[in-house]
């Protein structure tokens, strides 16, 4: 017998569900009214049509337990999960109190985190790879509850969606991934989209899932598919879909108009399977209302939706001064060497031992830590590098552990992880390379966005390491280093090391940094002796510290990485042969960048020559070059001269790569022509 | 014999297949129950029933006939004899073809029903249907879209073969009426 039916549920259920209905629709249809009155709430995706499903999804959320990641669509879901319809106005008009973001987020993306209603992305899907990071976590703590996370069919078209579907299945998390099937992706048809009008069967292949079907019109067949999806993936251990077939009453949102491409049969057809006065006729059909008792329920959603409207007009619109906080959390600040420099000497240590020992040591420090990463633990293997050998069988494979070939699941899954509990620090190899980082950007942009878009509520502390650069033969595929195209993206710090004590100094500070860091290693110098330095086993290093490498008055060469070591065998040849002192600026971060450092070396040497591995056309440097140029022209004795890779990909043969990337040549000269001027 | 003739009277191509299949039974044999506003009483009132539904979506029932099932949940329909009618559209929908009939097959059945009106799908190019079982649709399945010119001919050919099987007495003297 099915646990919910028109019979046998209860009538006080029953009223609860039907107002929460009618409010939600009523709600659904005045979203629209606030844009014409020029209130905002300027996107909108209606709902009507996805009733029954999202009904459900809200009844089965149990806070305290779960986690919910709703799409843009998912208003009666969040109504129903329990957030106010005040709440909803708030973020739906963008107000200061929108517990979203306080209005920087867009409207119809609904969060209340503090429950676990979650702040997600308007790229919808994305938040898939979320919910299973999140299910992870409640594994790993033996937490009861289940990560639901929602999105219309035409979602499961993304990569993403696949790779958190794929990985729930392989890990056996506790997801549910709720495909609200309206037929369309905006004006796109599902035939457009996959071969399978049951979207969700396309993955009936894959093992450890469940895949349950409902008519997401229906109010009970929902309840009970939902019910059946929750109770399924908690005791079993597995992910479940539930494809819940819908109708879109409206347009995509209030950017569509679907009129353009449904004919009258169509739109007729679908409102005919209106669920909302599909239940309402039940209800009344099955005499367990009356018409007068259904008009007092509606008559209540009116005046509750009337008052919630007045209470969210009243409220503050945000304030244009706060725009620049929480593009970063503070992050952990290093006590022990605060001029950033070893204070003794010994024996030197590769970057690579630099690295496996900082993450040993951390790991035994916090045991909130995590790793995973493509290729970083298996039996003696640690990484294509050796940076992770040893980890696994020191803190086992639930907290270090390969991922799949799927850059944007180790990044997604890491966000995902972090939302569980705060104390959590998770270090990913984002790639095998950074040059195969690429398919990840996506879920980076959300890792930089989190802090900023959940107004401070939320920030993934995660490491993100990736062995970048060139020097090595690799060609155009191991040879990218790809900091100049992620600089321009706010929510991220940015570090470069040259050096091994600098690479576990700022290692260590990442990984006790409440946020997200983009960790990029020289891979050319993780064995290299130039780069070997002693590293004290406490070593830390700030954020936002350059090193002067070497000191100098003449001119100031700023660079990071492998090209920090070219510069100083160059200052080394000017000295030498001209008796020019360069001082040699290692910025280490780029992200906060160290403008203090730097601006005082110009002030001195009144010269500069930046210096990187990447593309002098839209490099770091050029962001370097112009913030000089603006704040310090006026110490500025000869232009700012940069030099980096030309414009083109890396050549595998040896002497394309010689040609292509920054070499001790084209430094010196350029050196020597400022000098000169 | 008594024939109750099942359907949502306010739909098009439905209604309109249910208006040639009482003709072609003849005067006065089959009532026309709207089933927006039929009840149990309805179904218990006839011997043998006709039952048409279109397929909504990606294979469910319409509202018309999902609304009315919770009230049929303590109906007996064993010894009655029940036919099964559906539109489907085999090009639009090949994965979910006339679904409905299939759906409502099971319903019918699931109340013990004697199921007749099966009919080949010789003819029919699809994918997958819940109304075909053992090599045989569970009723008439027509597609107005693609094959409107059988559908008069396939509806004279069920009608007929009807006749036949509501005479045979399978399950008892209920069944002896003369058609």
């Amino acid at each position: 017998m099915k646990k919910y039916d028109i019979n046998n549920t209860d009538k006080e259920t029953l009223g609860k569900w039907y107002y929460l209905m009618t409010l939600g629709r009523a709600l659904d249809e005045k979203a629209p009214s606030y844009l014409l009155q020029s209130l905002g709430w300027s996107y909108h995706a209606p709902y009507a049509g996805h009733d029954g499903i999202q009904l459900a999804m809200g009844q089965i959320f149990h806070k305290g337990e779960d986690f919910f990641f709703p799409y843009y669509r998912d208003m009666l879901a969040v109504l129903s999960a329990g957030m106010t319809p005040e709440e909803i106005i708030l973020n739906g008009i963008s107000k200061a109190t929108d517990l979203t973001s306080g209005g920087r987020h867009m409207s119809n993306h609904f969060s209340k985190m503090e429950w676990h209603i979650e702040n997600v992305s308007s790229a919808t899907g994305t938040h898939d790879l979320h919910a299973a990071g999140v299910a992870r976590a409640m594994v790993y703590y033996n937490h009861k509850g289940i990560a639901m996370t929602s999105h219309g069919e035409s979602a499961t078209s993304e990569g993403y969606v696949y790779e958190a579907i794929n990985g729930a299945s392989n890990e056996r998390l506790p997801v549910i991934f709720v495909i609200q099937d309206n037929g369309y992706g905006i004006s796109v048809p599902k035939k457009d989209q996959t071969a399978n009008r049951k979207v969700a069967d396309n993955f009936s292949g894959f093992k450890n899932l469940k895949i349950i079907h409902c008519n997401g019109k229906d109010v009970f067949d929902s309840m009970n598919a939902m019910t059946e999806a929750r109770e399924y993936a908690i005791e079993h251990r597995t992910p479940v879909i539930v494809q819940a077939n819908c109708v879109r009453i409206g347009s995509h949102s209030n950017s569509d108009k679907h009129t353009l491409y449904r004919d009258e049969n169509e739109l007729a057809y679908v409102k005919a399977a209106d669920p909302l006065y599909k239940f309402r006729r039940m209800l009344l059909r099955y005499k367990r209302f009356t018409e007068d008792e259904l008009k007092e329920i509606e008559a209540k959603a009116k005046k509750d939706l009337s008052a919630a409207n007045r209470k969210a007009l009243a409220a503050p619109d945000p304030d244009p001064s706060t725009v620049s906080k929480y593009v970063l959390p503070d992050p952990y600040q290093p006590t022990k060497y605060p001029d950033g420099n070893p204070k003794q000497d010994g024996e030197k240590e590769t970057m690579v031992t630099a690295l496996n020992k900082t993450l040993k040591a951390e790991f035994r420090h916090n045991p909130n830590t995590f790793l995973w990463g493509q290729d970083i633990a298996n039996k003696e293997k640690g990484g294509v590098f050796n940076i992770s050998k040893g980890m696994q069988q020191e803190f086992g494979e639930k907290r270090v552990f390969n991922a799949p070939i799927a850059e944007d699941y180790i990044v997604g899954t890491a966000n995902g992880m972090c939302r569980f509990d705060p104390k959590i620090h998770v270090v990913i190899e984002g790639a095998e390379f950074a040059d195969y980082f690429w398919p990840a950007v996506e879920q980076y942009v959300e890792c930089t966005h989190e802090y900023w878009r959940s107004n401070g509520q939320f920030t993934p502390n995660i490491t993100l390491r990736l062995a970048s650069g060139g020097y090595i033969g690799g060609g155009l595929y191991h040879s990218q280093t790809i900091e100049g195209a992620l600089a321009s993206l706010p929510g991220a710090r940015i570090v470069y090391p040259s050096f091994a004590d600098d690479a576990a100094g700022l290692l260590r500070t990442s990984i006790r940094s409440k946020g997200f860091t983009l960790f990029l290693e020289p891979k050319a110098q993780y064995n290299s002796i130039e780069a070997a330095s002693f590293v004290p086993d406490d070593y830390e290093v700030a954020f936002g510290k350059a090193k002067i490498r070497r000191p100098g008055n003449d001119l100031s060469i700023i660079t990071y990485g492998n090209t920090t070591h070219l510069c100083l065998n160059v200052a080394e040849q000017l000295s030498k042969e001209h008796g020019w002192n360069a001082e040699v600026i290692d910025l280490r971060s780029l992200i906060p960048l160290d403008k203090e450092t730097i601006f005082a070396s110009v002030k001195k040497t009144s010269k500069v020559l930046i210096v990187h591995e990447d593309k002098v056309f839209a490099g770091f440097g050029a962001e370097v070059a112009s913030i000089l140029g603006t704040e310090m022209f006026r110490y500025l004795d000869a232009p700012i001269r940069r030099v980096g890779a030309l414009f083109t990909p890396v050549g595998f043969h040896p002497v394309l790569e010689k040609a292509i990337l920054p070499g001790e040549e084209q430094i010196y000269k350029a050196a020597k022509d400022l000098l000169e001027y | 014999m008594k024939i109750g003739l099942f359907y949502a009277t306010g739909t098009h191509k439905t209604a309109s297949v249910a208006r040639k299949i009482q003709q072609e039974f003849g005067e006065n044999i089959a009532d026309i129950i709207p089933i927006e506003n039929a009840s149990q009483k309805d179904f218990e009132a006839y011997s043998h029933i006709i039952a048409g539904s279109s397929t909504w979506f990606d294979g469910e029932l319409p509202s018309y006939w999902d609304e009315i099932l919770p009230e049929l949940s303590t109906l007996d329909l064993s010894k009655k004899k029940v036919a099964i009618f559906g539109l489907g559209d085999q090009k639009g929908y090949p994965d979910n073809f006339a679904d409905g009939i299939g759906i409502l097959a099971n319903e019918f059945l699931s109340r013990g029903a004697i199921l007749t009106g099966e009919t080949s799908p010789e003819g029919y190019t699809f994918n997958q249907s819940q109304a075909l079982r053992n090599g045989k649709f569970l009723g008439l399945v027509l597609d107005i879209e693609n094959q409107p010119k059988q559908t008069d001919e396939r509806i004279k050919g069920w009608v007929k073969q009807l006749k036949e099987e509501f005479k045979e007495n399978k399950t008892g003297p209920e069944d002896s009426f003369i058609c």
